[in-house]
């Protein structure tokens, strides 16, 4: 029996088609979906205890996690924000301060490994400058320092103490202007036109100890809200310090520097927070380990790279 | 019992876990908000005041009821919505911390949506503008109908989201993406000035970065109300993953 006798004989017996003829079979009901297309959710048939047992443990696990998220922010709230709530209880701990200080560490790490010497900072044209508010953290000092002003160089490879004026600096190194913008830890920022001398060629004239690999820059006549002295003192990496556009600055928008920006002489370091940016600098001082730090000490981050 | 696998178990988790996160973006967010505030006015010739967002305190301590005795209504806002005035460092501090459990819990969700499948129930279609007008439709009439007493049946849909929720569930993703891009740009304005740039520079990143926190908060009010409008089914869905509503789906196991 060849297949032409074979369907006719099927025919003529009146047994439903379905699967005996090719054409048929190759019609499908489905239509096939696209990659993007939505699909209906799965349906499982799962037996009731089995979703009740898998129902109590997310149940249960998502109180626990409630409960967690609640303890915390107990545990890393800061203390005067949860007295502002009613928790009176101090539950401020050493591990709090640590777990907070260790977020701010790995934000310091990945600025860290942001940063290069070779990237510049954008600079501006003069019609984009901005006003530049005076933001002495305490009182302005009295001009009277000025005159007497000298910037003391120490930890360098000669094991000397050096002592330098204006004049030494702006007639030994040249002078380089830049239109950058300067970015304030609270957010503000303003674009300013400085012109000082590289940071890098005090460093190739007087260079540091070798294992330096940090400098602290110290602002002696700096002064707290009541007008008391209260020197500032800033770490800052060498790698930093090293950028073509770290400068120390003498002049700000064409005029030598008044009081108010840090006369005569402050460190502008765009690729940090403005913090890092030390007005009227009186030392500089190279050491291998990592040397204190005025806001860090306030719970402000250490290398505060941007 | 017949259920539907709704909601992928990495999906919910980073879900749930969004709320505290967020919860510590905007809070200690709108402390560092406090230290400059990006809305400001000529400082007023009596208080000094110059920020809108003390304005907004002032005028509450003034007129609603109850907040009378405040004892500085300049800090009314930032006493009530962030960890509080003042408090810079410690903001900081919580909002990095929240920041990167933001990141990673956004990975996980990324990940629960493209194991699960999930993300294809979200992408937005053509068939969205229309059928937006009949939800949003439906959600004006509803009242009306409840108070005239009359049958206002919800629009049929055969997909897992009506057009309205698949808007607002790809929005706030889209979001969370654009507040952690605009978060780097006004964070390493420097190394990642380009970043920046796409925004329109630095200040104007901040300004997005401030709306963008307004999104959350604009989307959370009504989702909230929704899900336990919807009822428990809906709400539960998130918890377990699994909801008894089959009518629209195929049964792919036993």
């Amino acid at each position: 029996m060849n297949n032409d006798e074979k369907r006719d004989s099927l025919r003529g017996l009146d047994v439903p088609s379905t699967g005996v003829e090719p054409e048929v079979k190759s019609v499908s009901v489905k239509k096939p979906h696209s990659f993007f297309a939505e699909r209906p959710l799965p349906a499982i048939e799962i037996a009731s205890q089995g979703l009740r047992y898998q129902s109590r443990r997310d149940f249960l696990l998502f109180g626990a996690g409630a409960l967690t998220a609640l303890a915390g922010a107990g545990f890393l709230l800061p203390q005067e924000t949860l007295s502002r709530i009613g928790i009176r209880r101090n539950i401020n701990s050493p591990a709090k301060e640590w777990f907070l200080n260790r977020a701010l560490r790995i934000d310091d790490d990945v600025a860290e490994a942001l940063y290069s010497v070779n990237r510049s900072v954008p600079t501006y044209t003069k019609s984009q400058i901005t006003p530049l508010k005076n933001n002495y953290n305490g009182s302005t000092p009295d001009p009277g320092y000025i005159s007497g002003w000298k910037l003391t160089l120490a930890g360098l490879a000669s094991g000397l103490s050096i002592s330098l004026d204006i004049r030494n600096l702006l007639t030994r190194f040249p002078v380089h202007e830049q239109i950058t913008r300067l970015v304030c830890v609270e957010g503000w920022s303003a674009i300013a036109w400085w012109a000082g001398v590289r940071f890098d060629d005090l460093i190739r004239a007087y260079p540091p100890m070798s294992q330096a690999k940090w400098a602290r820059v110290d602002s002696s006549v700096n002064l707290d809200a009541s007008g008391n002295p209260d020197p500032y003192f800033m770490s800052l990496d060498l790698a930093t310090a090293r950028h073509p556009q770290t400068l120390l600055a003498t002049h700000f928008n064409g005029q030598p520097l008044t009081v108010d920006h840090g006369a005569p002489l402050r460190l502008l370091v765009p690729m940090k927070l403005g913090l890092k940016n030390v007005k009227a600098v009186t030392r500089i001082t190279y050491a291998a380990e990592e040397p204190r730090d005025y806001w860090a000490e306030r719970g402000y981050s250490r290398y505060d790279g941007i | 019992m017949l259920v539907v696998r709704k909601h992928h178990f990495l999906v919910r988790w980073s879900h749930w876990l969004n709320v505290p996160i967020l919860l510590g973006l905007i809070l200690s967010g709108i402390s560092i908000y406090w230290a400059s505030p990006i809305y400001q006015h000529k400082p007023d010739p009596n208080t000094g005041n110059f920020d809108v967002a003390a304005d907004i305190g002032i005028w509450i301590c003034a007129h609603v009821p109850g907040q009378h005795h405040s004892s500085s209504p300049p800090d009314w806002i930032y006493n009530h919505m962030s960890l509080g005035p003042g408090m810079l460092a410690p903001a900081l501090r919580v909002h990095w911390l929240c920041a990167y459990s933001f990141m990673l819990n956004g990975l996980v969700y990324v990940a629960g949506l493209a194991v699960g499948g999930g993300w294809r129930s979200l992408l937005p279609r053509w068939t969205d503008l229309v059928d937006a007008l009949r939800m949003f439709r439906y959600y004006v009439g509803f009242p009306l109908a409840k108070l005239a007493r009359r049958q206002w049946p919800h629009p049929r849909f055969n997909t897992k989201y009506n057009a309205l929720q698949r808007a607002a569930y790809f929005s706030v993703p889209v979001a969370g993406f654009l507040s952690v891009a605009t978060g780097w740009a006004i964070h390493k304005p420097m190394q990642l000035h380009w970043l920046a740039a796409v925004f329109g520079g630095y200040n104007a990143a901040r300004v997005w970065h401030f709306w963008l926190m307004w999104l959350y908060i604009f989307f959370v009010v009504p989702h909230v109300f929704l899900v336990f409008a919807d009822g428990w089914d809906t709400l539960r869905s998130m918890i377990v993953g699994w909801s008894t509503r089959v009518e629209r789906s195929e049964v792919v196991a036993k």
